[in-house]
């Protein structure tokens, strides 16, 4: 049984008639990478704001790091690093200084907070910028100085809430290399918001899906996918040497089989149940080649937009 | 209190190093020096004027006193009218905040670094002259007199807190830099100048002059009798308690008369004997009694400045860019 580092219940805010985040039950373990997925305008934002106790929630508790979020916020915000969305940095000091000033208001002595800047501007390869002030960084730049500066307080978890957001593929790889690291090397758990598939299934162990402020879906992205696929049948790619439609009606006689369809030189075949044997039987008879058979993988993108149009 | 050290120390060395507190701090030395001078000149003169007309100055339009009615509202706003909502708008503040630390020592680490600042720029500013007019006197102030600076001083500082502390409620209640910074133009405005102005209409108004002052050379003889007369003068009289009345909403205004108590350069009602209004000195007790009032109603204004913005600050939704 992992660890739970957080553990939501209930967790709910409202401003005025918007309920932004709406009985939220979140779990997410020790040593994760945790996606938490949703379009704008979902409540992400407002959860971990939640969560690191920026703002207090409406009705419900929660606990991160086994501190409660209301009563114990400053013990979280001491455990719990965070690269909040459109996160700023005083422009007219440099980026050590940036960090330092941070790593004084995680209360860290002299001593260690001096080994701590440079070590953390060496990892996230902000080492030759040190004395160059951040008015002067790119936007990637600045969002790497924002993981150092989530990272100062040498946290159990880390929240980034959008992290690549506005940044160019370049930076966008920087960062997902950063967060794949720091989770290999430190064991570090990440709690990462994002409203991009790609970025999600890229970095996240788990995902959360969140939309209108409720949470409709948490496991693996293969356990989502596997579900899906239990709703839509089995469905198997064929890749064959050649496809004529004469061959699509043989197997569509094949028992079991509810449709056949040709997708860019590939056969899609749904079944009721794995009956691959049958069907590469009938494929073989007609004298066709096999040359690849797999059970057919749904992105990303169409679990979520599944889930979304599923919870509609 | 956790964090409010960090947060002061930063402010604090942030103001120092800033162009903007450079500037008015140059300026405000360089005018104060040059009307050290020009007290220094004066009191040659008219030796009984004592060590301290080097803050009312001479024969120069400006005195200290003058310039830090004028000035020293500006200094107070720049220090404060951007605080918070700049760090809103860039996302610093989310950060910070994001930090073991309570939010109130944001506020409190802030407030008191522009304290510190301008302690510093007025605390500076007078040891300043007085190193410049005692070697051109020849002597310098007395124990009783150190004792008014001292008060001049704390008061002054006291006077620009509540223009820092208005610049901060502006920057809690205003998101854009540019709306507080016209809020804050604005009420400077007010405060040296628009109060008079009302105040000088509302009393004209209000006690109406029996006849009109200007016309022809002939009335001009009439209007120099009736000037001396009785009813004349108690009419003036009624007009320049209007008008001080008035004026005493504007903190400037208070703390002319404040500054200038301490100073005992305002002879009140205390020190007319036997019908004539006599030429004493009031004493240093005399003169910051006499203050007080003015100095409470500062102290008022900086505190429900200040805890007006403390308390929108602590509930304020802290969400990026906005
Ligand atoms: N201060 C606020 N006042 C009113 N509504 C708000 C406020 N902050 C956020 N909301 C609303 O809450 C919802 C969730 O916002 P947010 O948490 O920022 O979403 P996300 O981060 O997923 O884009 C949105 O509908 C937003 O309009
Ligand atoms: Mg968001």
């Amino acid at each position: 049984m992992p660890e739970r580092i957080i553990q939501t219940s209930g967790l709910t805010k409202i401003y005025g008639e918007v309920t932004a985040v709406d009985q939220l039950n979140l779990e997410v373990n020790e040593g994760e990478i945790f996606g938490f997925l949703g379009p704008n305008g979902s409540g992400k934002t407002t959860t971990i704001l939640m969560l690191m106790g920026l703002t207090t929630p409406t009705s419900g508790t929660g606990r991160v790091g086994g501190y409660d979020i209301i009563k114990n916020s400053r013990d979280v915000r001491r455990i719990a690093g965070c690269l909040p969305e459109a996160a700023g940095y005083y422009e007219d000091l440099t980026a050590k200084e940036n960090l330092d000033y941070f790593g004084q208001l995680a209360d860290l002595p002299r001593v260690k907070r001096e080994k701590r800047v440079n070590e953390l501007l060496e990892f996230v390869g902000l080492g030759k910028w040190r004395d160059v002030k951040v008015e002067k960084f790119s936007r990637g730049m600045k969002q790497r100085l924002g993981i150092a500066q989530a990272l100062i307080k040498d946290p159990k978890i880390i929240f980034l809430d959008e992290p690549t957001i506005g940044l160019d593929p370049q930076g966008t790889k920087e960062v997902r290399d950063l967060i794949l690291r720091l989770n290999r090397e430190q064991k570090l758990t990440v709690f990462l918001s994002s409203h991009l598939l790609h970025e999600v299934q890229q970095t996240c162990s788990r995902v959360g899906i969140i939309r209108q402020g409720k949470l409709i879906a948490t496991d693996t992205i293969e356990n989502l996918s596997r579900g899906i696929a239990k709703e839509e049948g089995y469905c198997v790619e064929f890749e064959l040497d050649k496809v004529t439609r004469r061959l699509i009606e043989e197997i569509k006689t094949v028992k079991g089989v509810t449709s056949v369809e040709e997708e860019g030189g590939k056969l899609l075949v749904y079944m009721e149940r794995d009956n691959r044997a049958d069907v590469s039987r009938a494929i073989t008879k007609y004298g066709a080649t096999i040359l690849l058979m797999k059970p057919r993988e749904y992105t990303l993108e169409e679990i979520f937009l599944r889930y979304y149009k599923g919870a509609g | 209190m956790a964090g409010m050290m960090t947060v002061f120390r930063k402010e604090l060395s942030d103001h120092l190093g800033s162009k903007r507190f450079l500037i008015l701090f140059a300026i405000i030395i360089l005018l104060s020096t040059l009307s050290a001078y020009q007290g220094a000149d004066y009191i040659k003169n008219n030796p009984d004027a004592g060590f301290l007309a080097i803050f009312s100055g001479g024969r120069l339009a400006f005195s200290f006193i003058s310039l830090m009615v004028y000035f020293g509202p500006l200094v107070g706003l720049a220090l404060g009218f951007d605080s918070i909502n700049k760090e809103r708008t860039s996302g610093s503040l989310s950060v910070l905040l994001t930090y073991p630390i309570f939010r109130d020592s944001v506020f409190n680490g802030k407030f008191l670094a522009g304290v510190a600042a301008i302690a510093s720029l007025v605390g500076g500013t007078i040891v300043i002259m007085c190193g410049v007019a005692t070697p051109l006197l020849g002597f310098g102030p007395t124990l009783e007199q150190m004792v008014s600076i001292v008060a001049l001083t704390l008061l002054t500082i006291l006077y620009l807190a509540f223009w820092l502390s208005l610049g901060l409620l502006f920057s809690v209640l205003a998101k854009k830099t540019s709306t507080s910074m016209l809020a804050s133009i604005a009420t400077w405005l007010f405060s040296v100048m628009i109060v008079s102005v009302i105040a000088a209409l509302v009393a004209s108004l209000m006690v109406p002059l029996p006849f009109q002052p200007l016309g022809a050379p002939e009335n001009f003889r009439g209007f120099g009798q009736a000037t001396q007369t009785e009813e004349y003068r108690s009419l003036m009289q009624a007009r320049s308690e209007i008008q001080t009345n008035i004026g005493r909403i504007s903190p400037s205004n208070l703390y002319n008369e404040a500054a200038s108590s301490i100073l005992g350069l305002r002879a009140s009602a205390f020190f007319v004997v036997g019908g004539m209004q006599q030429q004493i000195r009031p004493s240093l007790a005399q003169g910051i009694a006499a203050s007080w009032p003015q100095v409470l109603a500062i102290f008022v204004g900086m505190l429900a400045c200040f805890v007006i913005s403390y308390l929108r600050f602590l509930r304020l939704e802290i969400r990026p860019g906005g």
